[in-house]
């Protein structure tokens, strides 16, 4: 046997298929080569995979087969490309499978149990300023404090650019925690620790702000009230997706514990959809509702119907019913439809 | 073939076509640089953007037109700076600007590529993996900016301590970064010294090199150009001596010429079709009954066959070892001149 002339002879359709690699590179499709490009392709790489199988039986030296295996390795990459998002699967997302997960999930319990508990009771002590006069200044400080007061000295009606700077600061910031809320799921502690702490300060500043004698109360309310409900809910959620991917750390369900972080991570990804739906609207909210300078009354409205159809949808859309359960099951096992089709061109021969 | 995994940064995948090739795995120092690209790509996007925001809001200078300018520029950076590796990893195939600048690839742990889910989780996750220090920063006002910088410990030791080296994102997406050079060269062990067909010409032709055999042979045949003479001879002896016996070949012997002999018959020549061509090395033996044959012989024509053979084993015993090319490993670079299009279907 004489390994250089196999090398040799080979080499020529390896070259070949390296240079279609480079071509197809970007785009999986390149205009010179075209559809017989793609189609040779695809023959000079299963004539590498073959090579590369045979390489044993060829006893080709290890220096290339390691060659075979990269070359394999990256014209494998070419063939099959990433899955992009698929838009037409955002609806089923969102409006069956995330609400029933929702519904369902512990975790998520937890969560707004954590960050609406501690809201509200840092609201009512920051908002008593005969009890607890200083637990705002020393939670957030004094600096902070005539910050947000000269922030709100301007009132909403007719300061519209001022508001609408806030508005895209607040976007960035309020999304942020959320998002890291659900990063940082993932070692638990630290998501606790940012659902408390943005739970104790943000409530904090709602009390302050609505005590009698702060300055710019009034503005406050006026300009946070219609996205309240959106934001705090979808900040809420974020961080029982954050958790509900930490737990599968722990309670692994038989699983090891890589796949159930993983399948667990796949159960965070819907109720995550859901908080970033949530923030979306948010951030229309904030960006065209907040600052305007529409009267009270209407986002006072506009913060009723959103918080009414985030309960909607919770309980709703999320009540548990059979038919999810055994469609989510049915899924797992998910032929494809081409394979008993009847327009099968073997069967239909 | 059953052999021990090698203790190396590969990890095996198996495709449709029921293939199992290797993926050279990135560890740390391989992604750390293309992470800082990255950053470094992010933070260039950023900038251009509020640039053209700014001079969009100079140009145009219609009044209060500059807050929106400000709050798209803040939601621009928000959405670049948590969305712009979800970005590339799914419309580029898995790979990020850094990634693509050092030869990397994000797939899925089955060989797959990642799908925009898993590009989704893997880096929202990136926050936890650059922690600890980013995270202490929002409780600590007056940390000196030293601190504001992210150490990445947890996904470093993530990294380290994982078989596939994910750092969490990867773990809990399922993916891993694997190494995807552009272009790679295709070694070739050449072997030019005109002594190694001469005593691969006497090697028995009974002899059938094993598998494992064949194997170590080329191994030791890619390796020996980073070796001195005296490590070569001192690795290659423990094959060899049992084999000099075997083959009845005189005790002094180079064991390395030994070796690359047995390498060229195994691999490069073909003996049963073609005949060595030994040019001047003819009659120079390395068998020990030839030894015997010249000292048993009369003193007058063994003279001259002595002289005629010693320079030559000595050459095959002592001189290889300065002599032999020291790069005997001629890597041939693929070019890329066109091939005429070769049918598969001829293998």
């Amino acid at each position: 046997m004489n390994i250089a002339m196999i090398v040799e002879k080979r080499q020529q359709q390896w070259v070949e298929l390296e240079k279609l690699c480079d071509a197809l590179e970007l785009s999986g499709k390149d205009r010179k080569t075209g559809a017989a490009g793609v189609s040779r392709f695809a023959t000079l790489y299963r004539a590498a995979c073959a090579d590369l199988a045979l390489a044993d039986a060829y006893q080709l030296p290890p220096a290339t087969v390691t060659y075979l295996h990269r070359l394999v390795a990256r014209a494998h990459n070419r063939l099959y490309r990433a899955y992009r998002i698929d838009p037409t699967t955002w609806a089923d997302t969102l409006l069956r499978k995330a609400p029933q997960q929702i519904y369902a999930d512990p975790c998520v319990r937890v969560a707004s149990l954590l960050f609406f508990g501690l809201f509200t009771l840092a609201t009512i002590l920051g908002a008593n300023d005969q009890w607890f006069p200083d637990f705002v200044p020393q939670l957030v400080g004094q600096e902070q404090i005539n910050q947000l007061e000269s922030m709100y000295e301007k009132p909403v009606t007719g300061s519209l650019d001022h508001y609408v700077t806030m508005a895209g600061f607040y976007i960035m910031h309020n999304t942020g925690i959320g998002l890291k809320c659900f990063s940082f799921g993932i070692l638990i502690i630290p998501c606790l620790f940012e659902i408390a702490f943005n739970a104790v300060s943000l409530g904090a500043m709602f009390g302050y702000m609505s005590r009698e004698s702060s300055t710019g109360g009034d503005n406050f309310l006026h300009f946070v009230t219609a996205h309240g409900p959106f934001e705090l809910t979808a900040i809420a959620l974020a961080g029982g997706a954050g958790l509900r991917f930490g737990i599968g750390l722990f309670h692994t369900k038989g699983y090891t514990r890589k796949d159930s972080l993983r399948e667990s991570a796949s159960r965070a990804v819907p109720i995550m959809a859901a908080s970033a739906a949530l923030f979306f609207l948010a951030a229309f909210t904030e960006g065209f509702v907040s600052p305007s300078p529409l009267p009270y009354v209407f986002k006072a409205c506009w913060a009723i119907a959103s918080a009414g159809l985030i309960s909607f949808y919770f309980v709703v859309l999320g009540f548990p019913n059979d038919q999810y359960d055994s469609q989510r099951h049915d899924g797992e096992a998910d032929f494809d439809p081409l394979a008993d089709d009847d327009k099968d061109p073997i069967h239909a021969a | 073939m059953t052999t021990a995994n090698a203790l190396d940064t590969t990890i095996a995948v198996v495709t449709p076509e029921n293939i199992a090739f290797e993926y050279q795995l990135a560890g740390p120092f391989r992604r750390l640089p293309a992470y800082l690209i990255d950053v470094a790509t992010r933070w260039a996007v950023i900038l251009l953007v509020v640039f053209t925001l700014m001079m969009i809001g100079l140009l145009s200078n219609v009044l209060s037109m500059g807050s929106f300018l400000v709050a798209t520029g803040l939601v621009v950076y928000f959405l670049i700076s948590w969305f712009y590796g979800t970005f590339f990893e799914t419309y580029f195939n898995g790979r990020t600007v850094g990634k693509w600048a050092c030869g990397l690839r994000v797939i899925c742990v089955d060989g797959r590529p990642i799908d925009g889910t898993r590009a989704v989780i893997r880096n929202l996750v990136r926050v936890a993996d650059v922690a600890p220090f980013a995270a202490l920063s929002s409780f600590v006002d007056q940390a000196s900016p030293i601190f504001w910088i992210p150490t990445g410990m947890v996904g470093f030791v993530s990294v380290i301590c994982t078989k596939r080296m994910q750092r969490l994102g990867d773990l809990a997406a399922g993916t891993m970064v694997v190494v995807d050079e552009k272009s790679w060269r295709l070694p070739v062990t050449k072997i030019e010294d005109p002594r190694v067909p001469a005593l691969a010409s006497y090697i028995p032709g009974d002899y059938r090199v094993t598998r494992s055999m064949a194997r170590t042979l080329a191994v030791y045949c890619e390796r020996r150009a980073y070796l001195t003479p005296a490590r070569r001879r001192e690795i290659a002896m423990h094959l060899t001596t049992p084999l000099i016996e075997k083959f009845e070949f005189r005790a002094d012997v180079d064991p390395d010429l030994l070796m690359v002999a047995l390498y060229h018959a195994t691999f490069l020549s073909d003996l049963r079709l073609e005949p060595a061509a030994l040019g001047s090395l003819v009659g120079a033996s390395p068998l020990l009954r030839d030894v015997k044959r010249t000292e048993s012989n009369g003193q007058g024509p063994a003279i001259s066959l002595k002289e005629k053979e010693m320079p030559v084993v000595a050459a095959i015993v002592d001189e290889t070892a300065e002599s032999i090319p020291e790069v005997a490993e001629v890597q041939v670079e693929i070019e890329s001149a066109s091939h005429p299009a070769n049918e598969v279907s001829d293998r």
